[in-house]
């Protein structure tokens, strides 16, 4: 008895072991960083139509209602605001475009982290200790779903008629636009330019493997899809089975990835000759690092980072004007000077230099929202589907 | 749980002596650590894996044990799991018995060539193999430089390199115990065989062989115990054929925030390897397993 008590108490050390040996690097579902390029900001903070406003129905002719607070925010002096993002050349942009330049207008001190994690809201909430007051999420966080978890957004502030169709809700506002797109080496094909995700799929007219992202509801279901000649309108609800069998016609040529860092290596290394990527990480791969890798914007799936306030949080009010004045439209665009990501606010002007590389100013017919609703509603089912044909 | 002094005090109820109840008092430490920070966590995961969301019940078991991919991966995760430990002996082996007849200065360097990539990060050694595999890797460009092959091997992306990647990890497991077991077999025994007539094979796989199980099991459950638990190693090296367990339970954790699920699926995961350890102790004494670990 002894010697058997004995024995279990070491393989709880085993065990606590091997749990610190399969620590982290987990698929983080967004928009993540790219490198900054150092154009200034030319377009006037009140101007009306933007590249942005190709996407919207109804252009105000006049341009955006601008609140007071958008260009005198109120002060915060002795205030503190914990804000949450994830890192890199991402934050960083962010950093310069709005934490520092809120800061010094209001006087309020902003600490930041630079960990987002779904998981990490949500214990946050549970434990009842919440000290991040305003993070910045995926477009698979925020929804009806986590209602429990989250304040919700105070519309008085933030200009819900300004933000693009569907990308402002109950409980999150969108952060910065991106697209998921294809990339392609310019050096592989001869010169012939792939011109859709058919081509995507085609291995015989383009040869050599090709990048997917490794996630069920990151886009991959939809671009299987289009390629397979399914209307952007008729997309959803995806129709699984089918994108599953055209995924199986390339099944062999995939490799998969689950960090932007990751697509940008792949593709930089030559070792994918195509990849779906987000579209700042496939910029990087050609500004920063210097590879011969180009963006076909047909057929691009636009998505967002969105930003959510915890639930519980005491510092709610401060967060809330906060996202307030970074939603309105001469603030909203300012991230696009550091970074390859558009505004969601559709009157917001951009950085004129990356405006040719933002998913807002390629918006075309073929282009498709990302109908987040749906599949975080189906996501069960749409693991299982995705996970028992990829294991197979 | 007593205060040490109090046992002293009361020496005679002390069942042990009072020597071993003193010593034993430094373990209680690493007990407290361990109930507050480990077992008790483990018991909540228990009870969220019925209790999230509320009125769950078995329903998370049922939604695992009814998902076809979740079957297939646990399946590929003992597989796995098997595969490398038989990789790991038979590397580790020979390399702890060279160690152990060698004289002691070079044994020294030998654990300095197995500890120091134990000492670097897991996720520098797994991108390592990554540039060094890939199609546009290392090996391959050079093959394909010298004209050897003219399509790059498939070095990458399937099981072979997921062994490979792991079984390097996972080597100081396998080759620590074996060496400490090894070295205590008095030499004089092997040499006793042969003036008995053994040859030095049969000398060797009669005697040698038998002595060194101890390092044998405790080196390959270590091994085993500590493959189960992997996921960025398969994630990065292998393809989606070579998922393995814990990958599905941190996306439950970390990106379907769906704890109840992971719970459950990390209770099934517990259950097994409890169930596995349980098998291999009728036939070694787990004893032996950890003594061997710790006497070195």
């Amino acid at each position: 008895m002894r010697i058997r008590s004995r024995s279990i108490a070491a393989l709880f050390v085993v065990i606590a072991i091997s749990g610190a040996c399969g620590s982290s690097a987990t698929p983080a579902p967004t928009g993540a960083p790219t490198a900054a390029p150092t154009a200034a900001m030319t377009a006037a903070p009140t101007a009306a139509a933007t590249a942005a406003a190709t996407a919207a129905d109804t252009a105000a002719p006049t341009g955006a209602a601008l609140a007071p607070f958008c260009t005198k925010p109120p002060s915060q002096a002795g205030q503190t605001l914990t804000v949450v993002s994830y890192g890199g050349a991402y934050q960083a942009a962010q950093d310069k475009a709005w934490f520092k330049p809120y800061a010094a207008a209001t006087g309020i001190t902003i600490t930041q982290s630079q960990d987002s994690a779904n998981a990490t809201i949500k214990s946050q909430v549970e434990s009842g200790q919440v000290s991040w007051d305003l993070v910045d999420v995926g477009n698979d966080f925020g929804l009806d779903a986590n209602a429990n978890l989250l304040e919700p957004i105070d519309y008085s502030l933030v200009p819900k008629d300004q933000i693009l169709p569907g990308f402002a809700a109950t409980y999150r506002v969108a952060a910065i636009t991106y697209g998921i797109v294809m990339a392609y080496r310019s050096d592989k094909f001869a010169g012939a330019v792939p011109q859709n995700w058919a081509d995507f799929f085609n291995v015989a007219k383009f040869p050599g493997k090709r990048g997917l992202y490794d996630y069920s509801t990151g886009g991959v279901l939809e671009i299987a899809l289009l390629a397979d000649g399914v209307a952007p309108k008729d997309l959803y609800p995806l129709d699984v089975p089918r994108a599953l069998k055209k995924l199986d016609t390339i099944k062999d040529s995939i490799v998969w990835w689950s960090s932007g860092a990751k697509s940008q290596e792949q593709i930089g290394a030559g070792e994918v000759t195509m990849s779906m990527m987000w579209n700042g990480r496939a910029w990087s791969a050609k500004h920063v690092d210097n590879k011969p890798v180009e963006v076909q914007w047909n057929q691009q799936l636009l998505v967002a980072d969105y930003w959510v306030v915890p639930k519980g949080t005491p510092n709610k009010a401060a967060a809330m004007q906060m996202l307030g004045w970074m939603s309105c439209a001469n603030n909203n665009g300012a991230v696009s000077k550091y970074i390859t990501y558009g505004p969601p606010n559709k009157f917001a002007p951009v950085d004129p230099t990356n405006k040719p590389d933002l998913a807002v100013s390629n918006i075309n017919g073929t282009s498709v929202t990302v109908n987040d609703q749906y599949l975080v509603t189906n996501s069960a089912t749409l693991d299982e589907q995705y996970n028992a044909w990829k294991t197979k | 749980m007593s205060a040490p002094v109090a046992v002293k005090g009361r020496a005679g109820r002390a069942r042990r002596g009072p020597l071993i109840s003193r010593w034993g008092s430094l373990a209680v430490p690493l007990l407290v650590l361990l109930t507050a920070a480990f077992l008790l966590p483990m018991l909540l995961i228990v009870v969220r894996s019925v209790t999230d969301p509320a009125d769950i019940g078995a329903g998370n078991y049922v939604t695992f044990f009814t998902n076809e991919a979740d079957m297939r991966v646990l399946g590929n995760t003992f597989y796995i799991a098997v595969i490398c430990t038989v990789a790991c002996l038979a590397v580790g082996y020979p390399y702890a018995y060279l160690m152990a007849i060698v004289p002691q200065r070079v044994a020294g360097i030998m654990l300095v060539f197995v500890l120091v990539p134990f000492w670097s990060s897991l996720l520098v050694r797994t991108f390592a193999w990554e540039v060094i595999l890939r199609d546009t890797g290392i090996i391959n460009t050079l093959l394909l430089n010298l004209k050897v092959i003219t399509e790059p091997l498939p070095l990458i992306r399937n099981t072979f390199a997921v062994i490979l990647g792991m079984s390097q990890i996972l080597l100081p497991f396998m080759v620590l115990p074996l060496y400490s077991v090894m070295q205590r077999i008095d030499p004089e025994l092997t040499r006793a065989a042969a003036n008995l007539g053994a040859g030095p094979f049969a000398a060797f796989r009669r005697v040698f062989v038998p002595l060194s199980f101890p390092g044998i099991t405790a080196g390959s459950l270590l091994v085993f115990v500590l493959a189960l638990g992997f996921y960025i190693t398969p994630t990065i090296l292998g393809s989606a054929r070579e998922t393995m367990i814990s990958r599905f339970i941190a996306d439950q954790v970390q990106v379907r925030v769906n704890w109840g699920l992971a719970s459950a699926m990390a209770v099934i995961l517990m259950v097994l390897t409890f169930t596995v350890l349980a098998i291999a102790s009728r036939f070694v004494k787990l004893r032996d397993v950890y003594g061997a670990l710790g006497e070195s």
